[in-house]
């Protein structure tokens, strides 16, 4: 990956044809070339078989001209084959190897490149505009040597024949030459445009999806609609006129292909008539104008691909034409591993337009000592950060790190001693310990190959620790659903556990959790749930598909429930859409609602049709009530209440549907039993074997207190928190809270113990006691670990050795924390304001 | 009454219709339509705490308003050495009502000093609701305005009266 990504904006289209690819070129090449002389032989035997076998009425030479003839297509048909799997490969070879290389150039771009830059631009240019530029890759030889040879041969053939005619036919090829190139110029120009909208267009929708909430939240499709469709009329218009050229183009060429047969015909007849000309020749004649159409149209169309290709190419490279933000490896040596002072001297920073964000800032810290920097909103704080972890290239005076120049540093010397931790870490689309381990990888591929040298359990246990992520991920790993083949080895022992958790602490967390018992109504169960008392085996009735199946439905009516059952959708849709139709259809104002809001238009019309028939309902809408009375859970949808008359029906069903399951379809259903563990529930759930009520915020915490000793006791504490580790985070880490993204982000610059941390506003997010935790954390470091912290909360700037007041991108107070109190200076006053 | 309830003869009411009935007694929401407060009703949330679990705690933004249904809460106010106690409030009490507008970190922490059940609602969930029913900000401004003004003046010709820097620190009203 050395010094590579320079060259890719210097490399031609051209050259990615050869790129590690000239042996299997020449390959080609030499196939072609038999090809090419191969598809004259038939042109031959036809003129043979005519003139000679059929003139003389001899049947020999027939068989023997045919035989030829038809050997000779068999050859050329199997090395066209041979010819387009090299084509293919040359052509794959090359569109990988440009993603990847352009994927490497990418990621190396300075930051301010991605600030104007949006993901779907990148994302369009690599996937579909550099295809075409590969597709050319595989064809960039091939084609025009075979068009090329093929058309020559056979002119070269036409002469042999007859000179007059040959040259005749050749008369209609100057006036393509000129037009199609005219013509191609104008499609080429079209296809920039084209380009150039289609990257509004994708900026405009990655901006959209980014910025959704702010939409959704001012209702403001209206104004977005609008902006979308400017964009994609103009796209319209202008792919319009691009395939308009392009199709022109083709239709010349085939109108000049269709003349050259009549002109033929015009002067070979004559040519003929008057006995200047054989019949045979003037077959062979005819025979090669069909001929000629090939190489010739694929000449056009190799044309039109190299103009097309060429245009998105020169648009990529145009696009991605900035430097990176430094010469990713050291050359020539290894990469340094400092342990000296840090030094800043006459630090500036200035924007392309000149506006100076960094002026003349001077400071040095010592090997193990921790700086605070404060200062008020744009002060220069997280620009004076980023120069020095090399992520902004400083216009002016020096960053030193053991006394070597920042910006004369490889991206690995930086990346391998300077840990960074951002306000707003990216987490990746992975599992929490991928995540965790990406640092700590990005210098070791032995372990991102799971080839060893990766931390251990212990490693990864003791970092969720100090990070104060222990116990989130203690929660992930009890809210997963365990494969019976993966964990089976952890049933028996969570069904244990079980146990004595019930016998031990049952009575102490009755107010928080509602146990499953058999003989009560569960009232944080939904309506379905109580009469199923069980989860199903395999695909069976749910509150969902329950009307499809009569299994469900006669046990509903045999029991009495239908009626009442509907009775209360009724009510509840009633209730619901009365109180929620003034509000958006948006999920917070939904968590208490048996309606989702992606339903809820759908039951205001129902509500709506019922009011209207004085409560008369037609089977689909009596499957839609059924379907919402069933999902009712009194203990979470609190807008109606269940008579005491349907709890005790529904007891006497959940009876009745065991006694029917047992005997019409036995093993359909596992109920509910202590013994049993239930597969198709989460960890946490199997445990406390019935539903934590939604009435204390506190309530998992003290239940995961218990859970918490009883796997210590079995020693299994370290095998949840490996499986709460196989947790996705999601996209951005969407799945985990701001604080849950701060401490992985924190975690992960700490499993890779770099000597000097980096960290802008890294504890923003964190809650008191998260935020204590990690402050004794990094407390631990001094001496070890040289840090600059960017720090929002002044409570903690004590701990540090240094603090350093920005102002105005300058610092104007720097000292320690008794210094600049007894010195009454900003820090004094900002203290003093936010007392 | 409802009609599931008409229907069938419950006399059982549901969490949703005391929400309603207590909603209709405080000041902060008295004043609004009947059919809003029931949107206010139906996002507020009961929570049970037991003894010595906090409510909210000192520093931190939690954003929330709480009104007190049964039980105790103690108001307290952490310093680095002890726990202080300021007051104790018992059912019927509506504390938090700021919180639903804006961000403000804690000044105190309240601690449930018997078992407390409270009416909740987030901050969150009351903005996004505001936005819906615009008509709502007058009465929002002016019952915050109003507390703001009460507890001043309370505290200025109460407690303030033989204080002169008491008297100097009250300036709440001018802001």
């Amino acid at each position: 990956m050395k010094n590579k990504s320079f060259s890719i904006l210097n490399k031609s289209l051209f050259s990615w044809s050869f790129s590690g690819q000239i042996k299997l070129q020449i390959i080609l090449v030499l196939i072609i070339c038999i090809t090419v002389f191969i598809r004259v032989i038939p042109l031959e035997m036809q003129k043979r078989i005519v003139n000679e076998a059929i003139k003389l009425r001899n049947a020999d030479l027939l068989l023997i001209y045919s035989g030829i003839y038809f050997v000779s297509i068999v050859f050329a048909g199997i090395l066209k084959y041979l010819s387009n799997i090299c084509q293919t490969i040359i052509s794959q070879r090359a569109l990988s190897n440009m993603r990847k290389d352009f994927y490497d150039h990418i990621l190396t771009l300075p930051v301010t490149f991605f600030r104007t830059t949006s993901p779907g631009m990148v994302v369009t240019t690599l996937i579909n505009e550099l295809a075409s530029a590969g597709e050319y890759a595989g064809i960039a030889i091939a084609v025009p040597i075979t068009s090329i040879l093929s058309l020559l041969v056979f002119f070269i053939y036409l002469i042999y024949l007859n000179s007059t005619l040959g040259l005749v036919s050749l008369v209609i090829y100057p006036v393509v030459i000129f037009l199609i190139p005219f013509l191609q110029k104008k499609a080429s120009a079209a296809n920039r445009k084209r380009m150039d909208i289609t990257r509004n267009l994708s900026n405009k929708i990655t901006e959209s999806i980014a910025g959704i909430h702010e939409i959704q939240a001012n209702g403001a499709f209206a104004i977005e609609t609008f902006k979308f469709n400017k964009i994609v009329d103009k796209l319209y218009k202008i792919r319009i006129k691009w395939n308009l050229f392009k199709f022109s183009i083709k239709a010349s060429n085939n109108f000049f292909n269709n003349l050259s047969p009549f002109i033929i015909f015009i002067i070979g007849g004559y040519l003929s008539i008057n006995g200047r000309l054989e019949l045979g020749v003037l077959v062979v004649f005819l025979s090669v104008q069909e001929k000629l159409f090939d190489p010739w149209k694929e000449l056009i169309e190799y044309y039109q691909t190299y103009q097309d290709a060429l245009v998105r190419y020169k648009k990529a490279i145009e696009y991605f034409d900035e430097d990176p933000f430094g010469v990713l490896e050291p050359a020539g040596r290894d990469p340094y591993i400092f342990n000296g002072k840090l030094e800043v001297k006459d630090l500036s920073f200035a924007t392309d337009d000149g506006v100076i964000l960094l002026d003349k800032i001077n400071f040095s810290i010592n090997p193990g000592e921790h700086l605070a920097i404060i200062g008020f909103s744009g002060s220069g704080k997280s620009t004076l950060i980023h120069c020095i972890n090399k992520l902004y290239k400083y216009t002016g005076g020096h960053v030193y790190i053991d006394g070597k120049e920042v910006k004369d540093l490889s991206i690995k010397d930086v990346a391998l001693n300077i840990g960074f931790v951002s306000q707003t870490p990216y987490l990746f689309d992975a599992t929490i310990k991928e995540n965790l381990l990406y640092s700590y990888m990005s210098d070791k591929i032995s372990c991102l190959e799971s080839l060893g040298n990766c931390p251990t359990l212990d490693d990864l246990v003791k970092v969720l620790q100090e990070t104060d992520m222990f116990i989130d991920v203690l929660h992930f790993g009890l809210n997963t659903i365990l494969s019976s083949e993966k964990y089976h080895d952890l049933i028996s022992v969570i069904v244990a556990i079980r146990n004595k958790f019930i016998r031990l602490y049952g009575d102490n967390l009755s107010d928080y959790v509602e146990f499953f018992d058999e003989t009560k109504y569960q009232y944080n169960c939904s309506i379905y749930e109580n009469l199923v008392f069980g989860v199903p085996n395999q695909k069976a009735p749910n509150e969902k598909g329950m009307d499809d199946r009569a299994f469900f439905i006669n046990f509903l009516n045999e029991t009495g429930l239908t009626k009442p059952l509907e009775e209360l959708g009724i009510a509840l849709a009633t209730q619901v859409v009365n109180i929620l139709k003034n509000l958006p259809y948006e999920g917070i104002f939904f968590e208490q609602s048996p309606i989702s809001y992606d339903e809820f238009e759908e039951y205001k019309l129902l509500v709506d049709q019922i009011k209207k028939s004085d409560h008369k309902v037609t089977s689909i809408q009596q499957k839609k009530i059924l379907e919402l009375a069933l999902r009712f859970t009194p203990g979470k949808h609190k807008v109606i209440a269940l008579s005491d008359n349907i709890e005790k029906m529904i007891l006497k069903g959940r009876k009745l549907f065991r006694n029917k399951v047992i005997t019409g379809a036995p093993g359909r259903f596992s109920f509910y039993k202590i013994s049993d563990y239930l597969y198709s529930q989460s960890i946490l759930n199997n445990i406390i074997f019935g539903k934590v009520k939604d009435i204390n915020p506190f309530a998992k915490q003290k239940i995961t207190q218990h859970i918490v000793q009883l796997f210590v006791e079995e020693d299994i504490l370290e095998r949840i928190i490996e499986i709460g580790m196989e947790f996705t985070v999601g996209s951005k880490g969407e799945k985990l809270s701001g604080g849950q993204r701060q401490k992985i982000a924190i975690a992960r610059i700490i499993l890779k113990d770099p000597g000097y941390l980096i960290m802008d506003e890294a504890t923003s997010s964190l809650d008191n006691k998260s935020q204590a935790r990690i402050q004794n954390l990094i407390n631990s470091k001094k001496g070890k670990v040289t840090i600059i912290s960017v720090v929002h909360r002044l409570n903690i700037i004590k701990n540090f050795d240094k603090i350093a007041v920005m102002k105005a991108s300058k610092i104007v107070e720097m000292g320690t924390y008794k210094e600049l109190i007894a010195n009454k200076g900003i820090l004094y006053e900002l203290l003093q304001s936010s007392k | 009454m409802n009609f599931y309830k008409a229907q069938n003869n419950i006399d059982k009411s549901c969490e949703f219709d005391e929400n309603l009935y207590l909603l209709r007694q405080l000041d902060f929401f008295s004043d609004l339509p009947l059919e809003t407060i029931k949107i206010f009703a139906y996002l507020c949330i009961r929570e049970t705490y037991t003894r010595d679990d906090y409510l909210f705690q000192q520093n931190i933004d939690d954003g929330k308003a709480f009104y007190i249904i049964s039980g105790h809460v103690k108001l307290i106010c952490n310093d680095e050495k002890e726990e202080q106690l300021i007051r104790i409030y018992e059912k019927g009490v509506f504390l938090g009502g700021l919180a639903l507008v804006g961000k403000i970190p804690r000044l105190f922490s309240l601690k449930a000093l018997t078992k407390a059940v409270c009416l909740t609602i987030t901050r969150e969930k009351f903005l996004k609701a505001v936005r819906q029913l615009p008509e709502l900000m007058p009465n929002v401004f002016q019952s915050i305005v109003e507390s703001i003004y009460t507890s001043e003046r309370v505290f200025f010709y109460k407690h303030a009266k033989n204080c002169q820097y008491c008297k100097q620190k009250t300036i709440l009203t001018f802001l």
